[in-house]
């Protein structure tokens, strides 16, 4: 039954959506309905979403989709999450969250209404396009021909809190950039000479950058605890995809705040805003058209991939082809001195789009590679490191001054408190280096992590009079995100750099030595939980005879679909994470590997600041 | 500056940008990419202790447990199989039959050392380019 409603919302969503873009050869209609049938689309959407998702919370097995990827002895949390855990359900995710942005921007107000209208047309095309997808090669509503009454379970390494949400905060990050797109479409279409859709874009923009941070973050967050590798990032081509918008977001979010300024790139702004959305399809898409070999991507089915393909050229074939034929001519003038603060915006635009050059190009370089020489290659983080990391350098440089900048002027108030501020810490950190561990990529993401703190506060206390209220925090936003970058920095230097791994075969009773602490193997003990069987080694981690605290470390045994996953135990220290993992057993030893990663905590740190100044950014004009 | 002028600077920075980061890319290539074949592919080819990906299937009844973290298998393609020698921790989905992906370096022939064993991540994974692979050599199955 659910099944049904919901095909039948998704369907006439598609309809109404068909019926408004055909409306304007044909009839005009009022700004007042169109905003009124957009809502209802969006409803409409949302109503075949969440009978998706009775679907699979009450576990209606005549459901396809919900056979295939949901079981009855689940956890309700995994039951929801279910219904985006899988091909299927993520497009059906994916258009709700179009369908919500078209709805909200339906109410925005400072925009004039024949802009509006077209802004809406472009974002109805899209959806249009997206359903059209979903119900010819995707549809989660297929009922199955078969009667069951169990189903085949979701993949137990994506049960996990983490992931329930990944998706969705991930999603409304790339679909976010489609209103960007859509605006910045038919503002060219209009040839708008008005400039107040920038204000909107920008708010867009950072609303949608948020959203795509936390969505990585929380993958990455996923990857580190769930896969028990060890690590955060793993510069696979999924991870890569994601970042790519990032990237380039967080360049047009820059040259969005040039508005102020009064110095306007209009034709940067416009071809980054088309970009973005461009690099989110590339992103959602390629992973599931099975072009890339991912070691964590979906199944590939070829008609899709040919289908995925053709909408992606479509909407950025399209897209570009406007901004070729309709671009506008730079009328403003720019006033790019040695350092003032167009300088530095412009030069951090193009450090971003230079390092999302560099991503995309080892992203796609195998294909390349495997189309001409027929050779099947893969690229491994090194390449990554080694070109990124450098690309960047000189924008986290300048990024700790360049919001105390000036618009006009070559001057900076106060530089001597920040000469002096750079070179102690470069001297303290040198010092501090030379006594412990002298590694040099460490050394420079140290200066620059604190320097970039250091600045930043700075520039507060001597550019701003200190008050507590709202507006304030308002005024220094942009300082703070740049603190949250600098702990970040912190935090990925020493966790990659600093990083220590201890490998041990040891049975119950055995205890061994980590710096000063003592670990000790203290027993094994395994439990039935709802739908999985855990075994757990408990680990006592001693300092100086105090017990610091007892970690679990194991895996969990999955009957329905007979996988097995590992469970890191980690012991979570501001200054470090202990992360247990447990190995295979013979003859009553285990495998027990330890990570010792330093300074973890900072990057989930920095993230949440950047993510808070992100939503502090989207309330400022 | 006149802004013809800036807008050259802007180009000639950019450029610049973008040379080196081309550079920097052409220098690392060489070690950061990773050759991937079949065990067909791999038996008569000298890959000079190269890093280098294999992909196919662990081979059934070839699994050794020497000790808790020292394993031998066998990876194949069903035409031809390699021995694979490995210390660490096996992939949650790593298991006889399965596909699964080695990386690490030849020891000699036919016998490769292993650093990462990667297994499919997902029920239905399956890496585009072994599925190629098993379907030219005509051991596709849809089951797999």
């Amino acid at each position: 039954m659910s099944s049904l409603i919901g095909f039948l919302a998704l369907f006439i969503s598609l309809v109404l959506n068909l019926f408004l873009l055909s409306s304007i050869p044909l009839i005009n209609l009022s700004i007042v309905r169109f905003n009124f049938l957009i809502r209802i689309s969006a409803i409409l959407t949302l109503t075949s979403f969440f009978s998706l998702m009775v679907a699979y919370v009450t576990s209606d097995f005549n459901n396809f989709n919900v056979f295939q990827n949901s079981h009855s002895q689940k956890p309700m949390i995994y039951k929801i999450s279910g219904t985006w855990g899988n091909h299927e359900g993520s497009m059906l995710l994916w258009i709700s969250i179009l369908s919500i942005y078209a709805f909200f921007f339906s109410f925005s107000k400072k925009i004039d209404d024949k802009l509006k209208k077209q802004t809406l047309l472009i974002q109805t095309s899209l959806h249009i396009l997206f359903s059209l997808f979903i119900i010819l090669t995707s549809n989660p509503f297929l009922i199955n021909s078969v009667i069951v009454d169990e189903g085949l379970g979701l993949n137990p390494i994506l049960q996990d809190p983490g992931l329930a949400i990944h998706p969705p905060v991930l999603y409304a990050g790339y679909v976010g950039y489609s209103i960007i797109f859509s605006l910045a479409i038919a503002g060219l279409l209009q040839k708008e000479k008005n400039n107040e859709w920038l204000y909107l874009a920008k708010k867009w923009s950072l609303i949608s950058w948020t959203f795509l941070t936390g969505g990585i973050a929380l993958g990455s967050y996923w990857a580190y605890y769930e896969l028990g590798w060890g690590g955060w990032w793993f510069w696979d081509p999924v991870e890569n995809i994601s970042l790519m918008p990032w990237i380039a977001g967080l360049a047009l979010v820059h040259s969005l705040l040039m508005i102020k300024g009064e110095q306007i790139l209009k034709k940067w702004i416009i071809f980054l805003s088309i970009l973005c959305f461009s690099l989110s399809i590339f992103g959602t898409f390629l992973v599931r058209s099975g072009i890339l070999t991912s070691v964590h991507s979906f199944a590939a089915d070829a008609s899709r991939g040919l289908f995925i393909l053709l909408i992606f050229f479509l909407i950025t074939g399209f897209g570009f082809l406007i901004f070729l034929l309709k671009s506008p001519d730079n009328s403003g003038k720019i006033n790019l001195l040695f350092i003032n603060k167009v300088s530095a915006l412009v030069i951090n635009n193009v450090l971003m789009i230079v390092t999302t050059l560099t991503i995309l190009l080892g992203t796609i370089y195998p294909i390349i590679v495997e189309v001409i020489t027929n050779e099947r290659i893969s690229v491994g983080g090194p390449y990554f490191n080694s070109t990124v990391i450098p690309i960047m350098i000189p924008g986290f440089l300048l990024m700790s001054i360049a919001p105390v900048l000036s618009w006009q002027t070559n001057k900076i108030k106060n530089y001597r408190y920040y000469v002096i501020g750079f070179i102690l810490i470069s001297l303290l950190v040198l010092f501090y280096s030379y006594f412990t561990i002298f590694n040099p990529w460490g050394i420079l993401g140290l200066i620059l992590g604190f320097w970039i703190i250091i600045a930043s506060f700075l520039a507060i206390i001597l550019s701003y009079k200190l008050k507590l209220n709202f507006n304030f925090f308002k005024k220094i936003n942009s300082h703070i995100a740049h603190i949250g970058v600098g702990i970040a920095i912190i935090g990925i230097t020493c966790s990659s750099v600093f990083k220590n791994e201890y490998q041990y075969n040891l049975k119950q009773g055995d205890e061994f030595k980590i710096k000063n602490n003592k670990i000790i193997f203290e027993n094994v003990e395994t439990s039935n939980e709802k739908n999985y069987q855990a075994l757990r080694i408990n680990f006592v981690i001693t300092d100086k005879d105090r017990v610091l605290s007892t970690i679990k470390a194991g895996k969990n045994y999955y009957p329905t679909s007979k996988i097995i996953t590992t469970e890191a135990g980690i012991l979570h220290q501001w200054f470090r994470d202990v992360y247990f993992i447990v190995g295979e057993q013979k003859n009553n030893e285990w495998f027990i590997k330890v990570y010792i990663n330093p300074f973890v905590s900072f990057i989930w740190l920095g993230v949440i600041i950047m993510i808070y100044s992100g939503f502090i950014g989207a309330t400022k004009r | 500056m006149s802004q013809r002028f800036q807008r050259l600077l802007l180009i000639i920075f950019s450029l610049l940008m973008v040379s080196i980061a081309i550079v920097l890319i052409l220098l690392n290539s060489k070690e950061n990419i990773s050759y991937f074949y079949t065990p067909s592919e791999i038996i008569n080819k000298d890959t000079n202790n190269k890093n280098i990906r294999i992909g196919g299937f662990v081979e059934k009844d070839t699994f050794v447990k020497v000790s808790s973290s020292l394993f031998n298998f066998n990876i194949t393609d069903n035409n031809h199989s390699i021995k694979v020698i490995y210390n660490g921790i096996l992939p949650d989905l790593f298991r006889e039959g399965q596909g699964a992906v080695i990386e690490g370096h030849m020891l000699k022939q036919n016998i490769f050392k292993a650093t990462s064993v990667f297994a499919k991540h997902d029920e239905n994974y399956m890496p585009a380019s072994i599925k190629n692979e098993l379907e030219e050599s005509g051991y596709w199955n849809k089951n797999y």
